[in-house]
């Protein structure tokens, strides 16, 4: 079947150029760095010299909860700028060093390329997201408090919504674009541009993608899927569906091969 | 019935016109080369013919294809600098290519194996194409191209970039892959195109200059002209050679006597007849063949 | 202060783990690829030195694909 070749060249392509290794191994980096630091705040603190004399350090040990949403504030910056780096080229590269060309002269359904690129990064980054959290949520429990092993399911669920989204974001510019700092630039300006959209107008947006992460903490403080959450999620992934059939059409139309 | 028949093809960028109105057609079964200057615009009509690049304006119709299918999956394509995935093995990316043209993995795998054999890169299968050299990345750009059977055959340059033995290798297999399909390549090699091809499409600044079978191509452009060596004293010949009467001028260059005429046939049995009546001391007599080279300069000209 | 000592090596030990781990398979792509983006031997020094981030960078921006 031409579109699992696709898929499992994608998947070998990962496994040989240690993908598989090393974004699951830096997304668990992100995740647990935070946690563990904070919980050694006070230590820390202290090894390089201590509080001045009389100055008072108010630092109240967080959560369980507030300590998993550590994890989470830390894939949403350095996470989301490493998944749109590991991808920046996965099909500008192709473009630039002319691989493509091969491949568009074998009578390829255009998509079966793109869904098969993303799926396969959407693999990879689920993954990641998975094994990031469960160390989260190991050190959470070992350090912070008790959370439950559904609560840190529903976590990845829901925030990897967002991550598709951002991925898919990924794969449309790299149908726009050949070069991969372009991708990467514009996939980063648009997130940015859309969280400042958010802040500014945030009464009337509460269901923008890039509330997930806040909706995802009322969902972790009242055990309840709330309907704010819901309907975002089903916003976030309606754009992503949408951003994957303009990323097909785009792929179509456009001489991919120049 | 015409396999591929274009007609008023177009392509034209911002400013230059690449291809300008070109039509041709071909049969099934044969070897056609595209030939012409760098610049000529043959890559362009290939990456056209292969779906990489959209003409401007004309249409391409290829026999059998009146479901209005996937052209692509009749065609194989080789282009000028084929780019791989450096991290597979030649043997994965065959497989990879099959199964995009729709093989079954398991037939696509029996295939890669056949043509890894008959390409000659069967020992280097399971190495990674990053460690391929030039001529063996050449072999697996063929092979590629060949795996899902198609029904035309299309290279681009494919022995230009190539030593000498590499070159010879890659022709006698084009000489070989004649007998199953379709071939049209392009070159700017001329004496590689008379050697395996039957015909030719002449190109050149986008246009057809000329076109038909070899032998058609090079009776149109056969010069009058005769080559005659002697053991001693052309220059007595010479003249009488000169009064016959079918005989326009000659001239001697290098030893040779070049004699032109209007009437090839007469002349040479007018010559024939004087040089075995007189028992000359005649050491060669040909009718000039014109080369390639010769037609394309002509053709180039006109 | 023996006792967290002792409790600090076990919770900081997977990091340290997962550090090493990203080093090694950084280095061994390093030495089978013999093109990057810019110098290889700075990214043989950025891989070891820079601690954590060195092997990351390098598989990010470092590592030509191909």
């Amino acid at each position: 079947m031409q579109w699992m070749s696709l898929f499992e060249k994608e998947l070998l392509e990962n496994w040989r150029n240690f993908k598989w290794i090393w974004v699951p191994l830096v997304l668990v980096l992100l995740s647990i760095m935070d946690p563990i630091s904070t919980y050694f705040m006070p230590q820390i603190i202290e090894s390089v010299g201590g509080l001045p004399e009389g100055a008072v350090f108010e630092m109240p040990t967080p959560t369980a909860n507030e300590a998993i949403m550590m994890s989470i504030a830390q894939l949403s910056s350095l996470g989301v700028l490493v998944i749109v780096l590991m991808s920046m080229g996965v099909i500008a590269n192709e473009r630039k060093s002319g691989v493509l060309e091969l491949l568009l002269v074998k009578p390829v359904r255009h998509v079966n390329y793109i869904t098969a690129k993303w799926t396969a990064l959407l693999l990879l980054v689920w993954i990641g997201l998975f094994v990031g959290m469960l160390g989260s949520w190991y050190y959470v429990n070992l350090l912070f408090g008790e959370l439950s092993f559904v609560a840190m399911l529903q976590v990845v669920f829901f925030y990897g919504l967002w991550l598709t989204l951002v991925v898919t974001l990924s794969i449309f510019f790299n149908t726009l674009f050949k070069s991969p700092g372009l991708v990467a630039f514009m996939t980063i300006t648009t997130i940015m541009a859309m969280s400042l959209i958010t802040k500014i107008f945030g009464t009337y947006l509460t269901w923008s993608p890039n509330n997930l992460a806040s909706h995802i903490h009322e969902l972790l403080l009242i055990h309840e899927v709330t309907r704010d959450l819901a309907i975002t999620s089903l916003i976030t992934v309606v754009i992503s569906l949408v951003l994957l059939i303009a990323s097909v059409y785009t792929f179509k139309t456009k001489e991919m091969a120049n | 019935m015409a396999l591929l028949t274009v007609r008023n093809l177009k392509k034209v960028y911002e400013k230059n016109t690449a291809v300008d109105s070109v039509s041709f057609q071909f049969e099934p079964g044969k070897c056609i080369a595209l030939i012409g200057p760098n610049g000529a615009g043959k890559t362009t009509i290939l990456r056209i013919l292969a779906g990489l690049v959209k003409p401007s304006k004309g249409e391409i119709s290829f026999a059998g294809n009146e479901k209005e299918e996937d052209i692509r999956a009749f065609i194989g394509y080789l282009p000028q600098y084929p780019v791989f995935h450096g991290w597979m093995t030649g043997k994965e990316f065959l497989v990879h290519s099959g199964q995009l043209a729709y093989l079954s993995k398991a037939e696509a795998s029996k295939r890669a194996e056949q043509l890894l054999k008959k390409v000659g890169i069967a020992d280097a299968k399971n190495q990674h194409i990053r460690k391929y050299s030039g001529g063996m990345k050449q072999r697996l750009g063929i092979a590629q191209a060949i795996i899902h059977r198609p029904r035309l055959l299309m290279l681009d340059e494919p022995v230009s970039s190539l030593d000498p033995i590499g070159r010879r290798d890659v022709l006698t297999l084009l000489e070989e892959l004649k007998q199953e399909m379709t071939i049209l390549f392009s070159t700017h090699i001329l004496s590689d195109a008379s050697e395996v091809s039957d015909e030719l499409l002449l190109l050149n600044k986008g246009k057809i200059i000329e076109a038909g079978s070899i032998d058609n191509v090079r009776q149109k452009y056969q010069t009058s002209k005769m080559e005659l060596t002697f053991t001693n004293n052309m220059k007595v010949y010479q003249e009488k050679i000169n009064a016959l009467s079918a005989i326009e001028d000659s001239y001697i260059e290098r030893n040779i006597l070049h004699v032109h005429s209007q009437d090839i046939e007469e002349a040479r049995k007018q010559i024939l007849a004087l040089s075995s009546q007189h028992n000359w001391p005649l050491t060669s007599f040909s009718i000039n063949q014109v080369t390639l080279e010769e037609m394309f300069m002509k053709a180039v000209k006109q | 202060m023996d006792v967290l000592q002792e409790i600090n090596w076990g919770i900081i030990a997977p990091f340290i783990v997962i550090q090493g781990i990203l080093m090694i398979v950084a280095l061994i792509d390093w030495f089978r690829t013999k093109e990057t983006n810019g110098s290889r031997w700075l990214w043989l020094f950025v891989i070891i030195f820079l601690n954590t981030i060195g092997p990351i960078f390098y598989f990010v921006i470092g590592r030509r694909q191909r």
